[in-house]
């Protein structure tokens, strides 16, 4: 899991899994690791999700973290659009990185219209380079196990 | 490439057809032939474009299982001796980077081992399980160290956990049978993270330097291997050489799964037979004691100390009490000890006792001291002890109360005063007390007689009658008891000084106007007075009548009156 500062990380793996660390650990190890056993296409999945520290002015995200990683979702937060930007600076981070693992680019708290901010085309551009794009919300529980599940399939392919 | 020489057409034509010719018979242009007969000509050659295949073929060979790496090591192994044995200098500048880091990492580790030893002494500490240790280190000529090294240790590895380093995911997991599960797939990516962190955080050079974690009493050991990482969840404290066994089981799980974990795709299956290596380090070692202090000991210690701290002080005060009565009566006059000896709780006395010296119970029950302690034997002997002295004269005279004796050197000195008899049979002795050679009587003095006060006390009293009555009244009654006193007084006297002292009862009368018939009536008188005094308990042969006339006497005397006087029978004859 990979993003600016309260995008909404945590609250997405919160809605997919329970967790067994608590999340002082991202405040102070800068990751907090959690299971999710799944089955795709009949077979046994299990996905070790890495919710890295939010990318701010206080602490920079550890690139190490993401060393051996099959793949990574980017999230966005749909009401600042200038996590966007975080997002995109961290997909070239991660890219060179994990050598090109797939990765799904989610913008969160879909559930917020009214102060949304990131225009179509901005997406419609970032799909025409190749992207994956969903939208979610951890809120109201809208895309969260389709994300999850789709960047599996996308890993196991 | 041959260079071409401006020749004839017809020349060039035919050359340009011969080499249509070969590529349409065998496939090749001109150029790759002569390549290929460059290589086949040139040994040199050659071997440098096989060189480069080989290395590449034999991994194939491997990956299709054509060949084994334990196929080629004979060969390796065989070449590096050959090698080594022609240039050894060669194998040095090979290992030369690679030995310090490995010696410095052995030393490190070694004395990483050292510590953990001096820890587990320590942790032992002056306990008596220590002691025993040091009797076990005596009796089987081993060093105390080595006995602490495989008694001291106390732990239990509860789970091993193989985790592939680039990833951080769980290879595979082995765990005691009565430990409980762990979240093992979340702990390796978290020990993995941690790891990174660490590394991150503090820019570490060398790469996989997270070797221990420490948690109170949980210890994560943690063994780096280029692929894969080894970690031990272990409590308390392992053995030194437990690091070792780590070593010895990843480079074990690389040497059989080099390709595996190269290669790793995300399927941990295969690494299921890492389990024999990984069991291999799920030791543990049962505690011997509980470290607490032994207090039933030590409570058993302080009774036992306590109870011979009393029997020590009972016995010393014991002992001190009957040497103190040895003292005493050796002291005491009539005593002379020859032997005295405490042994337990008694005392064992010996020696010379006179008769007449007081016994040893008063000293023994004025110091509280039981008669069943002491044992005692004394033969008789006659002391010479002045205090034995005056009391063996004292039983030997019998003296009076009026006398006392006293002793000047073995001479008895007898004052004060005694009574006839007892002077005179002080005289008349034949022996003395044995001890006294002589006696000394001039400070005595002979009692007067008796007669002084008898006599008087006889004489002094009279009555007066009146004409023919011979009755007291009760004044006369009471002179007349003191008179009967006095007489019986003389009986006594006459029968202790064998004398024969008598008393006159004296009636006077007067000649003038019928003298007989006055001296009837005197006689007469006095001899009532005789029965009188007959009846209060005089004898009668102490007593005699006589009648005096007052014109024979020289005073002047009342008539009708009744004297006394003493007289002693022998002497005066028959009046």
């Amino acid at each position: 899991m990979l993003g600016a500062f309260a995008v909404g990380k945590t609250s997405l793996v919160q809605q997919y899994v329970n967790s067994i660390f608590s999340e002082k650990y991202q405040t102070t190890i800068g990751v907090k690791i959690d299971q999710k056993q799944l089955i795709i296409d009949g077979q046994d999945i299990t996905l070790m999700l890495w919710d890295l520290y939010g990318d701010d002015d206080f602490m920079k995200m550890k690139p190490t973290y993401l060393i051996g990683a099959s793949g990574y979702l980017l999230v966005a937060d749909g009401t600042r659009s200038e996590t966007i930007d975080v997002a995109i600076q961290l997909q070239a981070m991660a890219a060179a990185t994990t050598n090109n693992a797939p990765f799904i680019l989610l913008i969160n708290k879909s559930d917020l219209d009214e102060t949304w901010e990131i225009a179509p085309e901005t997406l419609l551009r970032l799909q025409q380079r190749g992207w994956q794009v969903l939208l979610t919300s951890a809120k109201k529980d809208l895309m969260v196990d389709e994300a999850f599940e789709k960047l599996a399939k996308m890993m196991l392919a | 490439m041959e260079k071409a020489t401006p020749q004839d057409p017809e020349q060039l034509a035919e050359a340009a057809r011969l080499n249509e010719l070969r590529r349409l018979l065998i496939g090749l242009s001109q150029e790759e032939l002569r390549r290929l007969q460059l290589l086949l000509s040139d040994p040199h050659e050659f071997a440098e474009e096989l060189s480069q295949l080989l290395p590449y073929a034999i991994r194939k060979m491997i990956e299709k299982g054509e060949i084994t790496v334990d196929n080629l090591l004979p060969f390796v192994e065989d070449a590096m001796h050959k090698s080594i044995q022609k240039n050894p200098q060669r194998l040095a500048d090979i290992l030369f980077p690679v030995m310090g880091p490995a010696i410095r990492k052995a030393v490190s580790e070694d004395l990483k081992r050292m510590i953990a030893a001096i820890n587990a002494s320590l942790e032992s500490g002056l306990s008596p399980k220590t002691l025993k240790w040091r009797l076990q280190a005596m009796t089987s000529k081993r060093s105390f160290a080595e006995i602490v090294l495989a008694n001291s240790y106390v732990y239990h590895v509860s789970h091993v956990f193989l985790i592939h380093r680039e990833t951080g995911l769980l290879l595979h997991e082995e765990q005691a049978a009565e430990s409980k599960s762990l979240e093992a797939d979340l702990i390796s990516s978290m020990l993995t993270a941690i790891r990174d962190f660490a590394q991150d955080s503090f820019k570490q050079a060398t790469p996989g330097s997270l070797d221990e974690i420490q948690v109170g009493e949980l210890k994560i050991l943690v063994e780096q291997g280029p692929f894969a990482v080894l970690a031990a969840i272990i409590e308390g404290q392992p053995p030194a050489d437990y690091r070792l066994t780590l070593m010895e089981t990843i480079e074990a799980v690389h040497y059989n799964h080099v390709v595996d974990l190269e290669k790793f795709n995300g399927d941990t299956t295969v690494f299921r037979h890492t389990a024999k290596f990984l069991q291999q380090c799920l030791i543990k070692a049962k505690k011997t004691s509980t470290s607490k202090p032994p207090y039933l000991l030590m409570a058993f210690l302080f009774l036992g100390m306590a109870g011979l701290g009393y029997f020590l002080v009972q016995r010393y005060q014991h002992t001190k009490l009957l040497k103190s009565f040895a003292n005493a009566l050796e002291s005491q006059a009539g005593y002379h000890l020859t032997n005295s000896d405490v042994k337990g709780r008694t005392i064992y006395i010996s020696g010379l006792k006179d008769p007449l010296a007081a016994g040893p119970d008063s000293i023994r029950e004025a110091m509280n001291i039981e008669n069943r302690s002491l044992e005692m034997h004394f033969d008789a002997y006659v002391s010479a002890d002045p205090a034995i002295l005056l009391k063996r004269a004292r039983v030997f005279l019998n003296p009076p109360s009026g006398v006392n004796l006293s002793l000047s050197g073995q001479t008895l000195i007898v004052s004060g005063k005694a009574d006839a008899a007892w002077v005179q049979q002080l005289g008349q002795l034949t022996a003395l007390p044995d001890g006294i050679q002589a006696v000394d009587d001039t400070g005595l003095n002979q009692l007067a007689s008796d007669l002084t006060w008898i006599i008087p006390a006889i004489e002094e009293k009279s009555f007066g009658f009146d004409v023919n009555v011979i009755k007291l009244d009760n004044q006369q009654q009471i002179v007349f008891d003191s008179l009967v006193r006095a007489a019986l007084e003389l009986e006594n006297y006459n029968q202790i000084y064998n004398k024969t002292l008598a008393i006159y009862v004296r009636s006077y009368t007067k000649r003038s106007n019928n003298a007989l018939a006055n001296e009837k009536v005197a006689r007469q008188r006095a001899e009532e007075f005789i029965s009188l005094l007959e009846r209060s308990g005089v004898k009668k042969d102490l007593l005699k009548s006589q009648v005096l006339f007052a014109e024979d006497l020289n005073e002047n005397v009342s008539l009708r009156t009744v004297h006394f006087a003493v007289f002693d029978k022998n002497q005066s004859g028959n009046d």
